[in-house]
């Protein structure tokens, strides 16, 4: 197809857009020579790009013919859902990086080889770990290996071997290892030390005995490695066995240097069980003696530390082991980081027992008040010293607490933790994922959330959810942004007054929903129960007297019906709710409110509106576990027309709350004027479809999803949605309060 | 129901863990009744088949659920040729017979249901049958146990203070490392090696509590593990089938257990 083919083709695939003919121009040249199959696969694709990002389907257009010669036609598709993940996590730049190398980044990971990421096992991984360590121990992606004793670092993806199941071996061996370390005592603080730096870790204070100290170190992290290795070969002997064959492939980087060290040597040994040939050199003979000696039988790292005492004075000066790399499970040591977070816990520790022994200390206070000796001042007590004064204070503290508070006890360090570090928190997570999903600009988190509230509403917290697109058949991954915002409740005369107008009409839902109420009840004629039912009794022994079959149901049993039932009325508080439309869905939600109180079923009101996808808005305005008072009354009367129609979030947001409630039936019941539609490109089938996902991933959570809809375009898109029998079109407005009542009582009987 | 059928003649295995014997028979001697609390799985039941053998006591025992009604614990009129006839339930067989009454789980019955313990929980030791206007005054060899898992039920079934407060309660948990072994070696009839890895297992299981387990693996699992293996099922499948399976249905954490499963054996 020749140039101008093409582009006529492009053209009708993004209509009603009109993009720079030069950028298309760019962008569609490299395929002038593709056959047709080809291009009919690759502008299939453009549709699920060209809405995400103009500049993103422009760079594809012009990888997707090279691509093309690493993938069979079929696989393009997933190629461009990959894609547009990634642009949505690493924006562009992420996603070119992934176009540059099809067969590296896609084709090897879809044959099941290849790099492996970490966010691709972490699901796997993190509940391994935490089950190693009895306690939440976050895997973090980082550039080696590691551990600070409060989350194990590991690399963000390993491509050493081909396979991918081998490359999960290697990432499970690491945590593995980062685990050990931990549990067989690797950073525990050396008996004796010469020089002790309260702020530094005591291996970092032990190290700087030695010159250079990174020697050092690097030396007494490998006679660890050995052990931690036996360690794991008797606690995890099963992992140990499968991870044998692959240590002697890992890399080493001694690997082709022309002359090894006393570390590459000590490395081969380890991994390859290439041992030196003896008397090679006084060092290298010494080190690897030490290794293959105490690595199988210590159970602390003294020997290791000895092993370092010994071998340091052998180095001479001008050998330096930082060329050697560390083993790619073994990774580096974190000691500085261990130690702050040590002397946080440390110092948390000694203000809470202080708070503690301060609250006890009344009666300590009396006895030195009245003692001249003391050199206190008499009105300011003991216990205030203690508190005011904590650097002198705690050597006033009783024996016990001196030594507890003096102790630097690393193995506290692998402790669970009392107060998790911050930044593992979803705080940040969230600012991180909406200035990603921000696409290119990244500034999206600066003018998202926080534009356009009103005043007077409150701010309560961020959600992040995903957004389905039909055409990609996948989720746009953290795509929206939902605000709970409080609702100012308004003080008028909108409720009284429809309680005056229906009163009527609530006094017989109100005696219709009593009905419902169910409790105990005699169910007579039963096979077993709590009693004789006499009537069955006579009834059966006059049969029986007469020749006829006498009956067995004999019983009263007491039937207990339960109504474990919690519902959500989710109202569409849009734009075209205006006027009379707006009006009938408050009295809609004052009718089924008063009927309710009838009830013990837990219902909760949430409204939705909302601009575009990082400012959709939720409006609580009845909690679940919240009582139907005069501010709930308040708040309905202040629900409005605001926005545009965002339906699908709204229906997730419901379902992650409806999460952490427990019911028999969970019912949503969605009140609507319209179809879903929003200001950007959020409208007709994306919409629906999205919409239609909401419910489904509703539904698959066992929550009943119903809607309520006015709209007379309805039967065209409703059935499709909700399904055949999860919907009901209600023709004149005025009805609805009426119908709503009637409708929740038939969809709970 | 005869009140032989529920004597226990053969000596039930059971290790003890610390002092629950010695407080059990004191509870038992003093009239006091007793209270089991702990997770699933972790001997609650044993120990009383134990407590009942080294007492000479028949055990009855009620698996409570959320149906049982004041009825079914202490009988009812059956129609027998045309008569009525007094059925005893099992909560008044085994105070008539001076048995031990178990009460298993009882935070699933009904709280109404529950009610009808307590004056055979306090000092009265009485059991009204309003039925047939009688008052039974437990011999003093009956004594009343129940048990419940904290760690499962949801605030709706917590135990009421007003029953609670009747009992002696034994706490019970996991055994120490080294004891489980010891159980799984001679329940499950395994080798010291491999009841010590099922161990590890179990262990890092009950770690996973943050990860959305409810609850770890039982020694009963462990148990019933032991057993596969022990008819050539192998070790791995055993453990997916009796362990990993048992304990969730997520995929995820299905797929963490195997890590651990594999990396054990």
């Amino acid at each position: 197809m020749d140039l101008e083919g093409l582009k006529e083709k492009f053209y009708q695939l993004v209509a009603p857009s009109l993009p720079n003919e030069w950028d298309v121009e760019d962008a569609l040249s490299p395929l002038v020579e593709s056959d047709s199959a080809c291009l009919e696969e690759i502008f299939a694709q453009v549709p699920a790009i060209w809405p995400v990002s103009h500049a993103l389907c422009f760079a594809y257009l012009s990888a997707a013919g090279p691509a093309l010669c690493h993938l069979a036609l079929d696989e393009l598709s997933l190629w461009v859902h990959t894609l547009l993940d990634r642009y949505e996590t690493g924006g562009l730049a992420g996603a070119q990086l992934f176009m540059a190398d099809v067969d590296q980044q896609f084709a090897r990971q879809l044959r099941g080889q290849g790099c492996l990421r970490l966010t691709d096992v972490r699901s796997r991984l993190q509940p391994y770990v935490n089950g190693l360590a009895g306690r939440e121990l976050p895997l973090l992606a980082a550039a080696e290996a590691a551990t600070d004793s409060q989350a194990i670092f590991l690399p963000g993806e390993i491509g050493v071997f081909v396979e991918h199941e081998e490359n999960f071996l290697l990432y499970k061996l690491m945590a593995s290892f980062q685990w050990a370390s931990l549990a067989a005592g690797m950073f525990a603080a050396p008996r004796f030390l010469k020089l002790h730096r309260k702020s530094a870790h005591p291996l970092d204070c032990f190290f700087s005995e030695f010159q250079p100290p990174d020697s050092a170190r690097r030396l007494f992290h490998l006679l660890e490695t050995g052990r931690m290795l036996s360690f794991l070969r008797r606690e995890l002997p099963g992992l140990m066995r499968a991870a044998t064959p692959l240590l002697p492939r890992l890399p080493l980087s001694g690997d082709g240097a022309s002359a090894l060290n006393v570390l590459d040597w000590m490395q081969r040994g380890l991994l390859r069980d290439q041992w030196p040939a003896e008397n090679h050199s006084a060092l290298v003979d010494q080190a690897t003696a030490l290794l293959r000696q105490y690595s199988g039988q210590s159970i602390d790292n003294s020997a290791s530390l000895e092993a370092v005492r010994e071998l340091m004075p052998l180095l001479s000066p001008e050998e330096h082991l930082a060329g050697t790399n560390p083993l790619i499970f073994q990774g580096v040591f974190r000691l500085q980081e261990m130690r702050n977070l040590g002397m946080k816990q440390q110092a948390d520790k000694e203000v809470r027992m202080m708070q503690a022994y301060a609250a006890s200390l009344p009666a300590v206070r009396g006895k030195i008040d009245v003692d001249p000796q003391s050199g206190n001042d008499g009105g300011r007590g003991y216990d205030a010293a203690l508190i005011m004064e904590p650097e002198h204070a705690w050597e006033q503290l009783p024996p016990f607490m001196q030594s507890q508070s003096q102790q630097i006890d690393i193995s506290e360090m692998a402790a669970p933790a009392l107060n998790p570090p911050q930044e593992h928190g979803s705080t940040r997570m969230i600012e991180q994922t909406v200035s990603a999903t921000g696409g290119k600009a990244g500034c999206a988190a600066a003018r998202g959330p926080h534009a356009g509230g009103r005043k007077g509403e409150g701010m309560a917290e961020h959600v992040v959810y995903d957004e389905w697109d039909y055409r990609r058949k996948g989720f746009r991954k953290k795509w929206c942004v939902v605000n709970e915002k409080e609702v100012q409740p308004v003080q008028n005369a909108f409720v009284e007054q429809t309680l005056k107008q229906y009163r009527g009409q609530i006094r017989r839902l109100r005696h219709q929903f009593e009905l419902l109420q169910t409790g105990e009840r005699f169910v007579r004629r039963q096979r077993d129960g709590v009693d004789i039912d006499f009537d069955g009794l006579v009834e059966s022994l006059a049969d029986s007297v007469a020749g006829q079959p006498p009956s067995d149901r004999l019983f009263i049993r007491l039937a207990r019906d339960h109504r474990d039932i919690a519902a959500v009325f989710l109202v569409d508080m849009s734009n075209s709710t205006s006027g009379w439309v707006g009006q009938s869905i408050k009295e809609a939600l004052v009718l089924i409110c008063e009927a309710m109180e009838m009830l013990d079923d837990r219902y909760a009101i949430y409204g939705f509106s909302g601009m575009r996808r990082l400012r959709c808005e939720v409006f609580p305005v009845k909690r679940m576990d919240e009582p139907y008072s005069q501010t709930v009354r308040q708040r309905i009367s202040a629900i409005g027309p605001r926005e545009y129609t965002r339906m699908a979030l709204a229906i997730r947001h419901m379902t992650s709350l409806f999460a952490r409630v427990e019911a028999k039936v969970r019912l949503l019941i969605v009140l609507s004027d319209g179809k879903p539609e929003d200001y950007d490109d959020y409208k007709g089938d994306y919409a629906i479809e999205d919409t239609r996902h909401a419910l489904l991933e509703a539904k698959a959570r066992g929550i009943h999803p119903f809607c309520i809809t006015i709209d007379r375009q309805a039967h065209a898109y409703m059935a499709h949605m909700y399904g055949e029998v999860s919907y009901i079109f209600i023709d004149q407005i005025r009805k609805l309060p009426a119908r709503m009542s009637e409708i929740y009582r038939a969809l709970t009987s | 129901m005869r009140i032989d059928e529920f004597r226990i003649e053969e000596e039930p295995y059971y290790l003890a863990i610390g002092d629950e014997l010695a407080i059990a028979e004191a509870a038992y001697h003093d009239g006091s009744p007793l209270l089991l609390k702990g997770p699933t799985g972790c001997g609650k039941t044993r120990f009383m088949q134990y407590l009942a053998w080294r007492l000479q006591r028949p055990l009855v025992t009620v698996s409570c659920h959320d149906d049982l009604s004041t009825s079914d614990l202490v009988g009812r009129y059956l129609i027998s040729a045309g008569e009525a006839v007094w059925t005893d339930g099992p909560l008044t067989l085994a105070v008539r017979a001076g048995a031990i009454c178990y009460l298993d789980e009882i935070v699933e019955a009904r709280k109404d249901t529950t009610v009808v313990i307590h004056p055979l929980a306090d000092d009265r030791r009485q059991l009204p049958i309003e039925k047939r206007g009688e008052l039974l005054t437990a011999p003093p060899e009956f004594m009343l146990a129940v048990s419940y898992n904290p760690g499962y039920q949801s605030v709706l079934k917590d135990l009421k203070a007003s029953t609670r407060q009747r009992f002696v309660v034994l706490s019970f948990d996991y055994p120490s490392a080294d004891k489980e072994v010891a159980i799984v070696c001679r329940e499950g009839h395994l080798e010291p090696e491999l009841a010590k890895s099922l161990v590890k297992l179990a262990g890092m299981t009950r770690g996973l509590k943050d990860s959305g387990l409810a609850e770890g693996a039982s020694t009963r699992l462990l148990i019933q593990a032991g057993k596969l293996i022990g008819r050539s099922i192998p070790i791995k499948t055993a453990c997916r089938a009796a362990i990993s399976e048992a304990l969730t249905d997520d995929r995820e954490l299905l797929a963490a257990l195997d890590e651990m499963v594999s990396s054990l054996f």
